[in-house]
């Protein structure tokens, strides 16, 4: 029992049970994501993030919401009461900030969690059955591609009616094209191989081999391009908050926040800039952490 | 009638100008419990015969059966409940992201066995790997010990044929002559019946009691392994592939004398 996680343990040659290799293997590749300091760099910024987001009640010295008198606090340049200054509503633009980064990581989270599978099921089966259901599944992918994601989405929500939850589900619904295109040209690269040929030989249903043996090899690589796309998702949120089609006011959402600043951009930068360093930082994290990923992923570039 | 009958097999790849003929009419037929061996030069076809009986390749020619019933489309799941295969290359063909537990455990689950642990620890002991490699990695694993590992797989579902499409050929001398005592032992043990193919004329003389020698998709001759040792080859291809593999014997015995 002493023994149990420890490095010798995870790193067993001979694992003694499933849950010890499965383990063992995470921890290799965690130990060959840490020796890579720019996914360091992105972890670290992501986790403050979600960190931030947790605290926010705690870290938050205003209500984020309610501002204070609109006489004497309107555009107040920062100081050490309000660090990022005051907005033109006389709110704190820190505590706004720090409670933005809910919306941003519920935005980025969903929409992962709703166009990533999506994506993944519609190219591995259109790759791995290939004949007319590749060609049904493809032409639908490439209708969604054919238009530009911020265009589509701002159809979506059009239609939808404005608010962040349908931003949320417009942007899902335009991003997983691309993970759909990987998924499959993965998938062309393992139909063939003799490992799916042998599962394929021991009576295996479709569904068991793309679910079981080809999703997650492909899995991989879209993970990585998910992380890569974070930043544009986190971007076309903000920039449909910006055309007022994602998060309503008094909603603290970063996009927003930088198209209630623009108004008074040259006398009071602070406004529209706080939120902008705010997006700029967050997508940096993840594409950092997305190449990060990927030199561990791919043996290709790990040499 | 045999356990495998084939008989006037063609199978060609792709359309027009694309389109190649990989086996153009073969016919043979297998007892139950023999040992039959495929041998040709690389393209001459004999790998598309095994794919096409498992249903890997397509027919557009001929009938195959098994046990005197034909095999049409997609293969049922008691077909692979009876037929498993061995491929060539033992870094292809295991999940490269799965232990080898979970490789042998599937086709337990496939096919709703029992006493699935059971099963997977006397598999492994059968192919002479012990318990400490059920939870390996293919990548934890050598060459010899992953074609292993497949053999286990295949033999895991009691199949009653076993095809083995150059189980030896992606491994160095020493190694092969362990896998080929293996493949041996576990035919004599549980009766089975074998489609070896090969490259290696001097691989399927040991392994099998008759041989087709395939050229260009086409049977040239069939042999029995009396006549291959009396050498009382007609054909002018065997001949060449006999010469070459003479060469090589002297060199192989002295591999299996040193492993023994």
């Amino acid at each position: 029992m002493t023994l149990y996680w420890s490095r010798e343990w995870l790193l067993a040659e001979q694992p003694a049970s499933r849950r010890q290799a499965r383990v063992g293997q995470a921890y290799r590749t965690w130990l060959a994501l840490r020796t890579n300091r720019m996914a360091m760099v992105g972890l670290t910024i992501i986790a403050l993030l979600i960190l931030m987001a947790i605290f926010a009640g705690v870290l938050a010295p205003f209500d984020p919401i309610q501002g204070g008198d609109l006489r004497t606090e309107r555009l107040q340049p920062p100081s050490w009461t309000h660090l990022m200054g005051t907005d033109d509503l006389a709110r704190d633009i820190y505590s706004r900030i720090l409670y933005g980064s809910r919306i941003t990581l519920m935005v980025v989270s969903l929409v992962a969690v709703i166009a990533t599978p999506v994506g993944l099921l519609v190219g591995t089966i259109a790759g791995y059955f290939g004949g007319w259901i590749d060609n049904v599944l493809m032409r639908i992918t490439d209708i969604f591609l054919a238009f530009p994601q911020l265009v589509l989405a701002l159809a979506f929500v059009a239609a939808l009616g404005p608010g962040i939850e349908n931003a949320i589900i417009a942007i899902a619904i335009t991003s997983w094209p691309p993970y759909a295109r990987l998924a499959r040209a993965e998938t062309l690269t393992i139909r063939n191989a003799d490992h799916i040929a042998a599962i394929q030989l021991q009576g295996a249903s479709s569904a068991r081999i793309i679910w079981g043996h080809v999703v997650p090899l492909c899995l991989s690589s879209v993970i990585v391009r998910v992380t890569l796309d974070m930043a544009g998702i986190i971007l076309t949120a903000a920039g449909l908050g910006f055309l007022g089609l994602g998060a309503q006011p008094p909603q603290p959402e970063w996009g927003a926040m930088i198209a209630g600043g623009r108004q008074f951009i040259i006398d009071d930068w602070w406004v529209a800039t706080m939120p902008g360093i705010a997006i700029f930082v967050v997508s940096l994290g993840f594409n950092f952490l997305g190449d990060g990923l990927r030199d561990v992923f791919d043996p290709k570039v790990r040499k | 009638m045999g356990m495998i009958d084939i008989t006037d097999l063609a199978v060609t790849f792709g359309h027009g100008a694309a389109r190649v003929q990989a086996v153009r009419g073969i016919s043979f037929s297998v007892q139950r419990g023999e040992s039959y061996g495929i041998v040709g030069e690389s393209g001459s076809g004999k790998s598309t015969v095994l794919r096409a009986l498992v249903g890997l390749a397509p027919v557009t020619k001929g009938t195959l059966a098994l046990d005197g019933d034909t095999l049409i489309g997609r293969r049922s799941k008691a077909f692979y409940r009876r037929v498993q295969m061995v491929f060539q290359d033992p870094y292809a063909s295991l999940h490269p992201r799965q232990t080898v537990d979970s490789v042998l455990s599937e086709p337990l689950a496939i096919h709703g066995f029992d006493d699935r642990e059971g099963r997977v620890a006397r598999a492994l002991d059968d192919v002479g790997l012990g318990l400490g490699f059920r939870f390996r990695y293919p990548h934890q694993l050598s060459g010899g010990q992953r074609q292993r590992v497949a053999i286990a797989r295949a033999l895991i579902l009691e199949p009653e044929v076993l095809l083995l499409d150059e189980p030896t050929s992606a491994l160095d001398a020493s190694i092969q002559a362990e896998v080929l005592n293996l493949l041996d032992r576990v035919r004599t043990e549980r009766g089975l019946t074998y489609i070896l193919v090969s490259h290696d004329l001097a691989v399927v003389a040991h392994m099998c009691e008759r041989l087709m020698v395939m050229q260009h998709g086409r049977a040239v001759e069939e042999l029995s392994r009396a006549d291959l040792h009396a050498r009382v080859a007609t054909h002018e291809y065997t001949r060449t592939l006999l010469l070459a593999s003479e060469g090589y014997r002297v060199s192989d015995g002295a591999a299996q004398g040193a492993a023994s």
